[in-house]
């Protein structure tokens, strides 16, 4: 309780005048963190985890805000309009900031924005209810090839990166499948549960919070997760699907060079945390550590990944 | 026995006390609109890092359910839902309050949140896991007709006007498709606009929508805002009378505000909304209603407060948040290293029992809290001079609009969206029916595109809308909601024609006269600038891909036979005398000034900043809504009341919600 009376009266004082400051005092006061999405899903989560970590790493609090609006675009648009003092940070996700300014103008470009530390990923699974009659991802190709467009798939979103990798899986298995966006991982998980779609393309984390209730058929990463040692990878089963949602860190476009490092730094060592390790992979999210140095080759990478992906969706031509 | 043990943990002093704070904190955040339960609930969410995980979950939960009841007081006292929750107590609550009668509207409030959230949180002690299942068995289909047994409510609300009613539920479902579509991913009549890709904000809209007309019509006469009270006071124990006489309204609300709370994503307001609907339905005087009829008070807030437990069904037991504040709890206690699941309630038992328990605490501590601070809020309602009254009014509509996403974008839409409303209104044109079609627009629009998708694939589409057994119930209800309004003013008049008839004549042949009406040009005006928004509306879909454009095309037809429906209707009735031309009168131009002020204030601030745009805007309202003379040690007085008040609300914003304030080139 002390400590909650401590940083609350640190954050009612937190006005301070903003002296110049170099970046290994940085930061000397709490730290605006926007979430670009409303609290609850993957991006507000993993946040939260970081949070919990945030002061013993970098000395100072972080505080989460969420601005929620056009599947994140509202906030990125206006990203560069903050300042660049390196006390408002905001989060950033892939596919998203590629996919949206390809699908339509959302007030952003991909160049636009700065991200300076991409620090975990959410892989794509295949999902199915308990008692699904598909037991293996095997029985679902055999039922889709049969049946085609008659397998129905829930997935967070349209555009999205679940989309991506519905159709990508569409493309490999040789199967039509019917994909039906709903507004969340909340929603589309719940549409899985509830037997309203046969299956799901979710991200690998709602295998942890269902439990038994839900059958992950597959999962879209490199090496099988911790927290389903039993369930296997696209990649062992004969697919190339790797990927899903990553979210990183971003800043202003003003933020100096040595600031952009300094947060990078501050995330990298976070991601180094042994408590904050744990609870991400027992969540089932995938730590990644693209730090500031790495960023430029990773964007290029995913850019041209995702432009392939746009075309495949018929976003682009 | 055992869940009875954990009551006493959560009766320790520091578990009280912070229930007792957590309300307090949670009923003045949800009085003030724009400032939602969501927002209080992830500011405070680090400092319950540091507490024992049910602590923090009781804190967190009270000011949730405080929050929810905050959110009558300004319905009640100023037309302005504090919360999205509260829109149908403004139906009653605030002409209750207009007539006198604010302080019983207070206190019959009070009750029935605190028996709906009883209500609910026992649900969530006892029935957790099986009424859990209520949420999975709602798909896309029971979605959908939910949003139309929601809309059907616009026949209630709209009697003897319907035409118009419906006409304002298209242009509300309009509203709600604006933005980036969840469905198709299709950016949608932004115009080109950034500020118009998130789409129009559920807040911002309402509080434009209801309350800045009320602001206009303050202005304009020397009336005083609300009647006073005849008896004075809260009137509780009248309430309670009240309340115990319409015992089976309060536990029906609460039941459909438990059932509707575990729907993910249905929420409160449409709690409040489908439970007005049903107590409305099933009284003996239905006219009275939207008229200040304490029944319509109590059915809304116990339905809404009854959502708090109902909510926190699917957050515990599935891992779905049912609302925005139930998602970010879930989040903290990932964060503390609590697995959400089916598992919760056995491994972790002595947490979740110990938070049930606590939130029934804290929902009970609302009544003697909520008792004193209703008291204090309506007095000051009352005794605050005009002159004070409007400028803090309008200070909080554009802080409420503004402090959703830090964005000036949002307060601008809100005063434009309001003098519209206003003028709409004048026409018969009312808000409701607008604000329903934007609450209840994404919901039927994604339930409908889901459901066809899935019907579609399976080639079962009529059966997928038609024929599932929750589907048929839902559709039942609306179609009785929607027929029997119809048919109980038909029966109405008809008795009235064959009493004034004499009892003599039979049945057969005869015909209810008409309701004499004038014609009434600038309805036919709006309407035709309708039917010009529709073909843009079209025009608009063309370039979408399939499933974003199938519902405003529908929407868009049906926007335009409406208001050639009205058009015609208009031209039918005879010409009435020639109106009076535009009066230039005392309150036309105190109301043209103020909307002015509203304007520039909004339009100035990105510019100048918010507190000295304030400021200006404080001092301007001031004198447009002053009728008295006034001694100078008194204007002295009120201007250093508007100082305090804004700094107050400012530095508030800027310091404990961290909001981003435009600082401009002056402050």
């Amino acid at each position: 309780m002390k400590t909650a009376i401590a940083t609350l009266f640190a954050a009612l004082v937190a006005a301070a005048p903003l002296a110049a400051q170099t970046a290994e005092e940085f930061p000397t006061k709490p730290i605006t963190y926007i979430i670009p999405f409303d609290a609850g899903g993957e991006s507000d989560i993993s946040a939260r985890f970081q949070q919990a970590d945030w002061e013993g790493v970098a000395g100072q609090q972080v505080v989460i805000q969420y601005q929620p609006g056009a599947g994140g675009a509202q906030a990125w648009s206006q990203l560069n309009s903050l300042p660049g003092d390196g006390y408002t940070i905001m989060g950033i996700n892939m596919p998203h900031t590629v996919l949206q300014p390809l699908a339509g103008s959302v007030g952003y470009a991909t160049e636009d924005l700065t991200p300076v530390h991409y620090f975990h990923y959410t892989p794509d699974a295949i999902f199915v209810k308990q008692d699904s009659q598909f037991a293996t991802l095997e029985d679902l190709v055999n039922y889709a090839k049969e049946n085609p467009g008659l397998v129905t798939m829930a997935g967070s979103g349209s555009n999205s990166s679940n989309n991506l990798a519905a159709i990508r899986f569409n493309e490999l298995a040789g199967v039509q499948t019917t994909y039906v966006p709903f507004s969340g991982t909340g929603p589309s998980i719940t549409a899985v549960l509830g037997g309203s779609t046969m299956a799901g393309f979710n991200y690998a984390t709602s295998g942890v919070s269902q439990g038994d209730a839900l059958r992950m058929l597959a999962v879209a990463s490199d090496e099988r997760l911790p927290a389903f040692p039993d369930v296997p990878t696209f990649k062992e089963l004969g697919y190339d699907i790797v990927g899903g949602a990553y979210r990183g860190v971003a800043v202003p476009s003003s933020t100096p060079e040595e600031l952009r490092q300094r947060i990078s730094d501050i995330v990298s060592q976070i991601n180094a945390t042994p408590s904050f390790v744990q609870k991400m992979e027992e969540a089932g999210f995938v730590l990644t550590d693209i730090g500031y140095d790495q960023m430029d080759e990773f964007v290029a990478a995913r850019i041209e990944e995702y432009t392939a992906g746009a075309k495949a969706l018929g976003i682009i031509e | 026995m055992e869940v009875l043990g954990y009551l006493l943990d959560a009766l320790t002093p520091f578990n009280l006390l912070l229930a007792l704070v957590g309300v307090v904190l949670g009923t003045v955040i949800g009085a003030l609109p724009g400032l939602s339960a969501t927002m209080a609930v992830a500011v405070l969410v680090p400092f319950t890092f540091t507490m024992d995980p049910a602590a923090g979950l009781i804190a967190l939960g009270a000011i949730y359910t405080g929050a929810i009841y905050g959110g009558a007081y300004a319905a009640i006292l100023v037309n302005t839902p504090g919360t999205p929750s509260a829109i149908a107590t403004t139906f009653d609550g605030f002409p209750m309050a207009k007539r006198g009668d604010g302080g019983l509207a207070i206190s019959l409030a009070t009750i029935a949140s605190v028996a709906g959230g009883v209500i609910g949180a026992v649900a969530l002690l006892v029935l957790a896991p099986p009424l859990a299942k209520v949420a999975l068995a709602f798909g896309p289909t029971e979605y959908f007709w939910l949003a139309m047994f929601g809309l059907t409510l616009i026949a209630a609300l709209s009697v003897g006007n319907t035409l118009k009613g419906l006409v304002g539920a298209c242009i509300g479902l309009f509203l709600s498709m604006i933005g980036v579509a969840v469905v198709g991913g299709d950016v949608r009549y932004t115009m080109g606009m950034q500020r118009f890709l998130s789409g129009i904000d559920l807040t911002s809209a309402i509080i434009g929508l209801y309350c800045i007309p009320v602001i206009l019509d303050l202005v304009a006469t020397r009336d005083p805002h609300l009647q006073p009270s005849v008896t004075g006071g809260l009137r509780v124990a009248e309430g309670f009378r009240m309340s115990l006489a319409r015992k089976v309204n309060v536990l029906r609300s609460s039941v459909i505000g438990t059932v509707i709370g575990i729907l993910p994503g249905a929420g409160g307001s449409i709690a409040g909304l489908v439970s007005y609907s049903e107590a409305r339905r099933s009284s003996r005087d239905p006219d009275s209603f939207g008229k200040g009829n304490p029944d319509g008070v109590i059915a809304t807030e116990a339905a809404n407060n009854a959502t708090v437990g109902g909510g926190f069904i699917p957050t515990l037991v599935l891992g779905i948040p049912g609302t925005p504040p139930d998602a970010i709890i879930l989040g903290a206690l990932l964060v503390q290293g609590i697995k959400i699941g089916p598992t919760l309630f056995t491994t972790d038992g002595n947490i979740v029992y110990t938070f049930i328990w606590g939130l029934l605490i804290a929902t009970l501590l609302m009544l003697p809290i909520g008792l004193l601070i209703g008291r204090y809020a309506y007095a000051s309602i009352i005794k605050v001079p005009k002159a004070v009254l409007a400028p803090t009014v309008a200070l909080l509509t554009i802080i409420g609009a503004f402090a959703i996403h830090s964005n000036v974008d949002d307060a601008q839409l809100m005063v434009g969206l309001g003098i519209l409303a206003w003028i709409l209104n004048r026409y018969g044109f009312q808000p409701s029916p607008i604000v329903l079609g934007l609450v209840l627009g994404s919901i039927a629009e994604q339930g409908f595109v889901q459901t066809w998708l899935i019907g579609n694939a399976s080639g079962r589409l009529p059966e997928m809308f038609f024929n599932r057994p929750i589907s048929i119930g839902i559709i039942v209800a609306a179609l009785i909601t929607l027929i029997f309004p119809i048919w109980a003013e038909w029966k109405a008049r008809r008795r009235a024609q064959l009493e004034a008839a004499g009892e003599a004549v039979s049945d057969a042949g005869t015909e209810i006269a008409p309701e004499v009406k004038t014609r009434d040009l600038p309805s036919i005006v709006i309407a035709a600038g309708l039917v010009l928004l529709g073909i843009g509306i079209v025009i608009g879909a063309r370039n979408m891909s399939m499933l974003g454009a199938v519902f405003p095309a529908t929407i868009a037809v049906a926007l335009i036979a409406l208001s050639v429906l009205v058009i015609v209707q208009q031209l039918r009735r005879p010409p009435g005398p020639p109106r009076a031309s535009f009066v230039w009168d005392e309150g036309t131009k105190r109301r043209i000034a103020l909307g002015a002020v509203m304007l520039g204030w909004v339009m100035l601030m990105p510019e100048l900043g918010f507190l000295s745009t304030s400021l200006i805007a404080f001092a301007l309202i001031m004198v447009i809504a002053n009728y008295d003379s006034v001694p100078a040690r008194t204007w002295a007085v009120w201007m250093a009341a508007g100082v305090v008040i804004c700094t107050g609300f400012w530095w508030l914003m800027a310091n404990v919600l961290m909001l981003r304030m435009p600082a401009g080139i002056l402050f």
